[in-house]
C-alpha cells in the first residue's frame, strides 16, 4: 500500500518534522480541500517531499474549519443517519482498518544473524572456516590425518553458535517484556449506519462514520464534533495537559489541537456525550502520526553499544594484526603455508575473548534484573548502561515529580494563611480544625461540591480513591474528607435544594443546602469560584467568627494572600457563603438556576483554598542525589511556568538561593533586559519564547543555566530541547507519559515512560519503564547504570589480562622454535570456561565509593576499554601471568628431560611424526607420542598456571582503586567464582577420559605451585600501585594505570 | 548556604565537549606528530621516556622474579638423572625404535630413503648422515668420558659401575663405511636403535610359556630346552621382572620365533628386532633381509642411566635387493615382553616405520 510506505521510518523525518510543526502552527491552509484526495493518490515520489507534506499535513487538516454540510459532503455522510453499508465497506477496503500500525519489527531470523555473525563472531567464523580449510587439505595430501583442525574448527563453531544463540535469548527475553503492556482487550465503539446505531468494533471505523461517545470511553478516531453535552476531553496523552477539556460543536481556533470542535483518537472522554463524524482513522490520525514519528526517529547506538563496538574494533584490530604479522613471519621463517595458516588460527582464538561477550550481556541482564526489582523495567539491555552515563535528565512534571493528585495545600481564612498536609502518607503538619473560620470554610468545600469517591474502595486510604468528577473538587473532597470524617453524611444532612454549575462564563458555582440545624428554617447558600469573581460578589468578610465589612484593608489582605498562593503555582479557588433569609426563601421555595431568583451579591467571603499537584515525597531528595551525582535535572512540562516553577522549587530543580532571571529584575527592580542573564543560573523558558529561538540560543540557555525549566512545551519543542542537550554532548534521558513525549522519548539517549500512567505509545518508544511512576526510581537506576559501567570496566581488564598467556604461547612457537606451551583447545578452555563464572560474579561487586558523589562519565573520553586498561592488562598484569605460564612449562619440560635451552629451536623435529627418537638433555629419546603427551601435560599445566595466576587477577580486579583490604571478600558470588574455576580445572585435568577429549592430561601435585610466586607477585604489586593510587591521586601512576 | 556537595555540583554540571573532529589526512599525521603538543603517537617524548623507564623496571623486576624462580628450581635438578624417571616420567616405560640415515632437516616430516642406486651424488646425503651418526661409535675419543670408561661387555659380563659396553662396528659388515653400506648396490643398511630410557630394563623373550601364542613350534621348544639346561640363569635375570609383560598381547612373525630359536641360549637375552613390510604387498617384495651384527639389542647395554660415553647398540639392516622403482613401506619392530606395540602413525610405540624407494 502507498500510504503505509509514508510510515516506513526514514531519518529524515526528524527534522522534517520539526521544519514542519514550527513552521507550521500558523500556517494558512492553501492545500485545504485536497487533503485527503491527494494524500489517497499520493504517487510514490522522493521520499523526502513526501514526509515533508505528509507531516506539514498534520496541523493543516481542515475538516474543523468547513461548514458541517460541507463536511458531511466530503464524507457523504449524514448526521442523523451516518453513512451506508455499502460506503462504509467501501472506505474499509479502501483504508484498511482503524488501527495504529505497529512499529516495523526487525524479522527475527535477522536479529538472530546479527548475533550469530556479529561481534567476534565473525573472526572466529573466519578461524573455523580456516580449520576447516587446514583439515580438508591435510585429509586429501595425508593418509592418515591428524583431526586436530576439524575438532578445532567443529567447536570454534560451536563456541560461536551458542554464544550467537544465547544473546539472542537474552536478546529476545527482554524484548518480551514489552508484550506484557500491550492492551488486548478490544474497543467498541457505537457507529450510526443507516440510521441504526450499531456497536462495533474500534479497528472496523471508517471515515465519515458518525460515531457517539460518552464519558469512561476512549475516542476511537480523530472526530469532528457535532454535538456535545457538556462534553469533556482529558488530552493529557496528546498535550501532557491533564485539566480535561470541554468539546463542543464549535470552531473556535486555527490550531487543530486547540480548537473545541475536534476529539483525538485514544483521549479520553471524562464528562458527557457526544457525537462526531470521524474525519481521520488509524495511522492518519493525530495520535497516529506522532507514534509514526516515533518510530520513525533514529535512535542511534547507545552508549555501551558504542563502548563494546569500540572495544571490539581494538581487540579485532590486535588480533587481524597480529595474525597477518605473524602468517608473515611465518612464512619468512620458511614454514609451510599450512602451518602459517594454523599459527594464524591459534593466534585469532587466543586474541577473541571468546567468553566476553556472553560476559557483557549477562552482567548487563543480572543489573536489568536487579534494577526491574527496583521498579526500573529495562526494556533494552543497553539501556541498563545508559542511564548510568546519563548526565541530563528532562523529566516531565505530571506523574513524575508530583504525585499527579491535584491536592489542597493552602487555606486562607481568618486572615492567615494555613499549610495544608501535601504528603503521601499524611506525615506532614496539622492544623487547627476547630476555629469558626476553618468550620464555615469547610462547610462550603463540603457542599458546594460535587465530586464524589467511587464506589468500592473501602480500604483504600482517602487520598488514594478514586474520585468522579475534577481534580480541584476531588482535592477539596478529599481534603474535607480527612478533616471531618464522612463527606457524603454531611453532604446529606444538608440536603442540597439547588445548584448552579461551574461554567467557564460564570467562572463560580453555587449551591443552596438545608442546615442541619432543624431549629434554623434558613437555607444556607453556598458559592466557590476564580476568587477575585467571588470577592466580586461580596460585601462582608468573615474574620474569627465575625463578620465584618469587606473594606479596603481587608481587601488589600485578600489580594496579598491571594498573590501569595497564586505566586505558588496554585490554583486557587474562593469561597462565600450566605444564609438566606426565611421570610423570603421558605422552605419549598422555588429556586430557579436558569434565570436565578436569589441573591448572589452581597455575599459573607469566607477564605481561600489553594491546590497543587504536589511532589512526591522521595523526588527532592532524588534530585538532589541527582545534583550531587553531576546530572542535571531539568524539568520539561507542558504547565503554566509558574507551577512549573513553584515545583521545581519544592523538589529542588531550581535550588534555594538560585534567581531566574525574572528575580533578579524583580529584586533589582529593573526591566529583565537590563538584566545580564549570565548573572542567573536559574532559568524558567516559556514554551512561546522557545518558539523564537534558534538553535544557538538554546545551547546558549543550556549552557549557562544550570537549573532550567521548560514550561508550556509542545511535543516537538520537547524534541528539540532533548536534541539540543545532546548537541551539547549530554547524554539524555527523558521521561514521558504521554504520546506526545514519545518522540522525545525516542530521541532521547534513554527514554523513560511511566509504568502506570503511561500511554502505550510512549512505552513502545522508551528504554525503560518505571513500575512506580517514580522519579525517585530513575536515580536507583542511575547508580545501577554507573555501578555496572565500573563492573564492566573489572570484569573486561579480567578477561583480557589471560589473552597474553594466551597469546605468548603461539608467539614463543613461532619466535623461539619450542614445543607449543598452549594449546587451542585449552585456550578456549580458558575462555569459555574458566574465566567465565570469575567475570560475571564481578558484577555482584559492591561500588568502590560513592558513585553517585562523583560526576557522570565524560563520554567521549571516559571509554569502557581504554589504553589505561589495556596498558594494566595486556602490558602488566597478562605478563605476570605469561611469566607464570612459561616457568610452569619449563619446569615441567626440564623435570621429564628437556632443560629449557634444549627446546629452543627444537619445534620442527619436536612435531614431526617422522622423527621417533628425539634426544632429551638426559640423553632419553621421545617417540612422537610420548613427546606430545609431555607436550599435551605442558598445555594443562599451563593451563593451570592461567587459573592459580587468575585467581590473584580476580581479587586485584575487584578494586580499581580501594585495597582488597578495605573492599573485603564479600561478594560470594566471586568467592564462588575462585572455587568454581578452581574445581573445574581439577576436573579439566583429572577427569579420566579428558586426554582423549581435549588433550588434558592429569597434573602432579607439585606442578600447580611453580606459578603460586607469580600469583603472589601480581596480588603485592597491584596492592602497591593502588597504594600509590591512593596516596598521590592525580599522580603519574593514576594517569597511566587507573583505568 | 553552599555545602561542600553544592560546591561539586557547579563543579561538576559542565557537559563534556565533544573532541574537535578532524579531517582523515591531518589526523593520522597528527597520530606520528602532533606539532600543537609536540608529542609523537600520542606522547610528548618526557610521555614516552616516562612510561618507558617504568616498563622497563617492571620487567626488569619481574625478569628478576622469572630468575629466581628458575634458579631456585634448578637448584632441585640433578645435571645427570632425570627428575622423573620411567612411570613417573612421561617417557614412561614403553621404548619406541629410532632409524638412520634421516631424510634431510629441511623435510623432517618425511621418512623416505630415496635415491639413485647408480649415482654417488645421489645417495651422498644418506651415506654422510650415516658416517655422521656413526662417528662416535668409531671413534671412542668422541663421546663424553673419552672413551675411558668403555668395557667389553658379553652376556655373561655385564659392565661394572661407571662403565659402558662397546659397539663394535666391525661386526657390521657389510654395513660399513668403506662399502658405502651398501647403497652403491641398491641393497642399502638401514641402522636401527632403541630408544634410550633412563633407568629402563628389558623383559626379553626367553621363556618358552610367554611367547607369543603363534610363536612356531621349535622355538618353543628350544627356548624350553634352554631353561632345562641353565635354569637358574635365565631365574637370575628373571628375577627383577614385572609380571604384567607375562601375556604378550602381539602376533610375533615366524622367521623372527625362527632366528630366537636358532640363537643360543645365552646370546638370546637380547630385545629382539623385526623388519617387514608395512602392508601385504610390501611383505611380499620384502624377504631378504639380513640383521648385523645380531637380530636384536643384547641386555647388557641396559639399563641406560645416563653414563658418560654410552653408546646405544644398533642393529644395522640390510635390505638387500629390494625391487627398484617400487616404494617399500618398511616396519621394524623391538620384541620384549615389556615393549608394547602400537602401529598407529600417531599413536606408534614399539616400532618405527620408514619408506624405502630405490630408482
Amino acid at each position: 500500500m502507498a500510504l503505509r510506505s509514508d510510515y516506513e521510518p526514514h531519518l529524515e523525518r526528524a527534522d522534517s518534522y520539526r521544519v514542519a510543526t514550527v513552521i507550521a502552527t500558523d500556517d494558512d491552509n492553501r492545500t485545504a480541500d485536497g487533503h485527503f484526495k491527494s494524500r489517497r493518490k499520493m504517487p510514490t515520489k522522493a521520499a523526502k517531499k513526501e514526509n515533508l507534506d505528509d507531516l506539514k499535513q498534520e496541523l493543516d487538516i481542515d475538516h474543523h474549519k468547513i461548514s458541517p454540510e460541507e463536511m458531511y459532503q466530503r464524507f457523504q455522510t449524514h448526521p442523523e443517519n451516518g453513512l451506508s453499508h455499502a460506503k462504509a465497506k467501501e472506505n474499509l477496503e479502501r483504508d484498511g482498518p482503524n488501527a495504529l500500525t505497529p512499529p516495523k519489527q526487525t524479522p527475527e531470523w535477522v536479529k538472530f544473524c546479527k548475533n550469530l555473525f556479529g561481534g567476534f563472531a565473525m573472526l572466529l567464523w573466519i578461524g573455523a572456516i580456516l580449520c576447516f580449510v587446514a583439515y580438508s587439505i591435510q585429509a586429501t595430501t595425508s593418509e592418515e590425518p591428524s583431526d586436530d583442525n576439524l575438532y578445532l574448527g567443529i567447536v570454534l563453531s560451536a563456541v560461536v553458535i551458542v554464544t550467537g544463540i544465547f544473546s539472542y535469548y537474552q536478546e529476545s527475553k527482554s524484548s518480551k517484556i514489552m508484550e506484557s503492556f500491550k492492551n488486548m482487550v478490544p474497543q467498541f465503539a457505537t457507529v450510526i449506519r443507516e440510521g441504526e446505531k450499531l456497536t462495533l468494533r474500534a479497528e472496523d471505523l471508517v471515515l465519515g462514520d458518525v460515531v457517539e461517545v460518552k464519558f469512561g470511553d476512549r475516542i476511537p478516531a480523530d472526530i469532528r464534533i457535532i454535538e456535545a453535552r457538556n462534553f469533556k476531553v482529558d488530552n493529557s496523552s496528546l498535550t501532557g495537559e491533564s485539566e480535561p477539556q470541554s468539546r463542543g460543536s464549535e470552531f473556535t481556533h486555527e490550531n487543530p489541537l486547540e480548537t473545541k470542535n475536534l476529539a483525538f483518537f485514544s483521549t479520553n472522554a471524562v464528562e458527557g456525550t457526544a457525537k462526531g463524524v470521524v474525519i481521520s482513522c488509524g495511522d492518519h490520525t493525530v495520535m497516529g502520526r506522532i507514534a509514526g514519528l516515533a518510530s520513525g526517529l533514529d535512535t542511534g547506538e547507545t552508549p555501551i553499544a558504542k563502548e563494546i563496538h569500540h572495544f571490539i574494533h581494538l581487540i579485532t584490530g590486535v588480533a587481524v594484526f597480529l595474525g597477518v604479522t605473524f602468517f608473515v613471519i611465518a612464512f619468512i621463517l620458511g614454514y609451510h603455508w599450512l602451518d602459517a595458516v594454523i599459527f594464524l588460527i591459534g593466534i585469532i582464538v587466543a586474541n577473541v575473548p571468546e567468553g566476553l561477550l556472553a560476559t557483557v550481556t549477562v552482567c548487563l541482564t543480572l543489573t536489568a534484573k536487579r534494577m526491574a526489582s527496583k521498579n526500573c523495567l529495562v526494556k533494552n539491555l543497553e539501556a541498563v548502561e545508559t542511564l548510568g552515563s546519563t548526565s541530563t535528565i528532562c523529566s516531565d512534571k505530571t506523574g513524575t515529580l508530583t504525585q499527579n493528585r491535584m491536592t489542597v495545600a493552602h487555606m486562607w481564612f481568618d486572615n492567615q494563611i494555613i499549610e495544608a498536609d501535601t504528603t503521601e502518607d499524611q506525615s506532614g503538619v496539622q492544623y487547627d480544625r476547630t476555629s469558626p473560620g476553618f468550620k464555615a470554610l469547610s462547610r462550603i468545600a463540603t457542599l458546594c461540591n460535587r465530586a464524589e469517591f467511587k464506589g468500592g474502595q473501602d480500604g483504600v486510604p482517602i487520598l488514594k480513591k478514586e474520585v468522579s468528577g475534577d481534580a480541584s473538587e476531588a482535592a477539596l473532597l478529599k481534603c474535607m474528607e480527612l478533616a471531618l470524617g464522612d463527606v457524603m453524611n454531611i453532604r446529606k444532612r444538608n440536603r442540597k435544594i439547588a445548584e448552579v454549575p461551574f461554567n467557564s462564563t460564570n467562572k463560580y458555582q453555587v449551591s443552596i443546602h438545608e442546615t442541619e440545624d432543624p431549629n434554623d428554617p434558613r437555607v444556607l447558600l453556598v458559592m466557590k469560584g476564580a476568587p477575585e469573581r467571588i470577592l466580586e460578589r461580596c460585601s462582608t468578610i468573615f474574620i474569627n467568627g465575625k463578620e465584618k465589612v469587606l473594606d479596603e484593608e481587608m481587601k488589600e489582605a485578600f489580594n496579598n494572600a491571594y498573590m501569595e498562593l497564586g505566586g505558588l503555582g496554585e490554583r486557587v479557588l474562593g469561597f462565600c457563603d450566605f444564609m438566606l433569609p426565611s421570610d423570603k426563601y421558605p422552605t419549598g421555595y422555588k429556586y430557579n438556576t436558569d434565570d436565578i431568583n436569589f441573591p448572589i451579591d452581597n455575599l459573607r467571603f469566607v477564605g481561600l483554598m489553594s491546590m497543587i499537584d504536589p511532589p512526591r515525597a522521595a523526588v527532592p531528595d532524588a534530585v538532589a542525589k541527582c545534583r550531587s551525582a553531576g546530572i542535571k535535572v531539568i524539568m520539561v512540562t507542558g504547565d503554566h511556568p509558574i507551577t512549573a516553577k513553584a515545583i521545581a522549587k519544592s523538589v529542588g530543580i531550581i535550588s534555594e538561593g538560585n534567581e531566574t532571571i525574572e528575580d533578579i529584575a524583580q529584586r533589582l527592580n529593573i526591566p529583565i533586559s537590563e538584566v545580564n542573564p549570565r548573572e542567573a543560573k536559574a532559568a524558567v523558558v516559556h514554551g512561546a519564547e522557545l518558539r523564537d529561538v534558534s538553535s544557538d540560543q538554546l545551547d546558549e540557555i543550556l549552557r549557562y543555566h544550570t537549573e532550567i525549566v521548560f514550561a508550556r512545551t509542545s511535543p516537538q519543542q520537547k524534541l528539540i530541547i532533548v536534541e539540543g542537550c545532546q548537541r551539547m554532548g549530554a547524554i539524555v534521558a527523558v521521561t514521558g507519559d504521554g504520546v506526545n513525549d514519545s518522540p522525545a522519548l525516542k530521541k532521547a539517549d534513554i527514554g523513560v515512560a511511566m509504568g502506570i500512567a503511561g500511554s502505550d505509545v510512549s512505552k513502545q518508544a522508551a528504554d525503560m519503564i518505571l513500575l512506580d511512576d517514580n522519579f525517585a526510581s530513575i536515580v536507583t537506576g542511575v547508580e545501577e547504570g554507573r555501578l555496572i559501567f565500573d563492573n564492566l570496566k573489572k570484569s573486561i581488564a579480567y578477561t583480557l589480562t589471560s589473552n597474553i598467556p594466551e597469546i605468548s604461547p603461539f608467539l614463543a612457537f613461532i619466535l623461539c622454535d619450542i614445543p607449543l606451551p598452549l594449546g587451542t583447545v585449552t585456550i578456549l578452555c580458558i575462555d569459555l570456561g574458566t574465566d567465565m563464572v570469575p567475570a560475571i560474579s564481578l558484577a555482584y561487586e559492591h561500588a568502590e565509593a560513592d558513585i553517585m558523589k562523583r560526576p557522570p562519565r565524560d563520554p567521549f573520553n571516559d571509554k569502557l576499554v581504554n589504553s589505561r586498561l589495556i596498558s594494566m592488562a595486556y602490558g602488566q598484569i597478562g605478563m605476570i601471568q605469561a611469566a607464570a605460564g612459561f616457568f610452569v612449562y619449563f619446569v615441567i619440560m626440564a623435570e621429564n628431560g628437556f632443560l629449557p635451552m634444549k627446546l629452543f629451536g627444537i619445534r620442527k623435529m619436536w612435531d614431526s611424526k617422522a622423527v621417533n627418537d628425539l634426544t632429551d638433555s638426559y640423553g632419553q629419546e621421545w617417540t612422537y607420542r610420548d613427546r606430545k603427551t609431555l607436550e599435551y601435560t605442558c598445555h594443562t599445566a599451563f593451563f593451570i598456571s592461567i587459573v592459580v595466576v587468575q585467581w590473584a587477577d580476580l581479587i586485584i580486579c575487584k578494586t580499581r582503586r580501594n585495597s582488597i583490604f578495605h573492599q573485603g571478600m564479600r561478594n560470594w558470588a566471586l568467592n564462588f567464582g575462585l572455587v568454581f574455576e578452581t574445581v573445574l580445572a581439577a576436573f579439566l585435568s583429572y577427569c579420566p577420559g579428558m586426554d582423549k577429549g581435549l588433550r588434558m592430561y592429569p597434573l602432579k601435585l607439585v606442578w600447580w605451585f611453580p606459578a603460586i610466586p607469580f600469583m603472589l607477585a601480581i596480588f603485592v604489586y597491584d596492592e602497591t600501585r593502588r597504594f600509590y593510587l591512593r596516596r598521590n591521586p592525580g599522580g603519574w601512576l593514576e594517569q597511566e594505570t587507573y583505568y | 548556604m553552599p555545602t561542600i556537595t553544592e560546591d561539586c555540583i557547579d563543579g561538576f554540571q559542565q557537559y563534556y565537549s565533544r573532541p574537535p573532529e578532524m579531517p582523515k589526512k591531518k589526523s593520522i599525521k597528527q597520530m606520528i606528530y602532533d606539532a600543537e603538543e609536540n608529542s609523537y603517537f600520542g606522547r610528548t617524548i618526557e610521555s614516552w621516556a616516562k612510561i618507558g623507564i617504568f616498563y622497563i623496571i617492571f620487567y626488569g623486576v619481574l625478569g628478576a622474579l622469572v630468575a629466581i624462580c628458575m634458579w631456585a628450581f634448578f637448584l632441585t635438578l640433578d645435571p645427570r638423572i632425570p627428575k622423573w624417571k620411567l612411570e613417573s616420567s612421561i617417557i614412561g616405560t614403553n621404548p619406541g625404535l629410532g632409524f638412520r640415515p634421516l631424510p634431510p632437516v629441511d623435510n623432517v616430516e618425511s621418512t623416505l630413503i630415496w635415491y639413485k642406486g647408480t649415482q654417488y651424488e645421489n645417495y651422498k646425503h644418506w651415506t654422510d648422515s650415516l658416517d655422521e651418526f656413526l662417528e662416535v661409535y668409531k671413534v671412542p675419543g668422541l663421546t663424553p668420558g673419552r672413551g675411558q670408561n668403555i668395557y667389553n661387555c658379553d652376556y655373561n659380563q655385564p659392565p661394572p659401575r661407571g662403565q659402558v659396553c662397546d659397539v663394535d662396528i666391525k661386526s657390521w659388515a657389510p654395513c660399513t663405511k668403506e662399502n658405502n653400506y651398501s647403497y652403491h648396490k641398491s641393497s642399502p643398511c638401514i641402522f636401527l636403535k632403541l630408544n634410550k630410557i633412563y633407568d629402563w630394563r628389558p623383559d626379553f623373550y626367553n621363556n618358552s610359556q610367554t611367547l607369543p601364542a603363534d610363536m612356531p613350534s621349535s622355538l618353543k621348544n628350544h627356548i624350553s630346552e634352554l631353561e632345562k639346561t641353565d635354569p637358574i640363569k635365565l631365574n637370575k635375570i628373571f628375577g627383577w621382572m614385572p609380571e604384567v609383560y607375562e601375556s604378550p598381547i602381539n602376533e610375533m612373525p615366524s622367521n623372527l620365533v625362527n632366528v630366537i630359536n636358532n640363537t643360543a641360549a645365552e646370546e638370546r637375552q637380547q630385545i629382539w628386532v623385526s623388519c617387514n613390510g608395512h602392508l601385504g604387498k610390501d611383505k611380499e617384495n620384502f624377504q631378504n633381509i639380513s640383521y648385523y651384527p645380531r637380530q636384536g639389542f643384547p641386555i647388557y647395554y641396559y639399563p641406560y642411566l645416563n653414563q658418560p660415553g654410552y653408546l646405544s647398540p644398533i642393529v644395522a639392516v640390510q635390505i638387500k635387493s629390494p625391487p627398484l622403482g617400487t616404494m617399500l613401506d618398511v616396519e621394524c619392530r623391538a620384541w620384549a615382553k615389556n615393549i608394547i606395540y602400537s602401529g598407529s602413525l600417531r599413536d606408534r610405540m614399539g616400532s618405527v616405520t620408514f619408506q624405502l624407494l630405490i630408482d
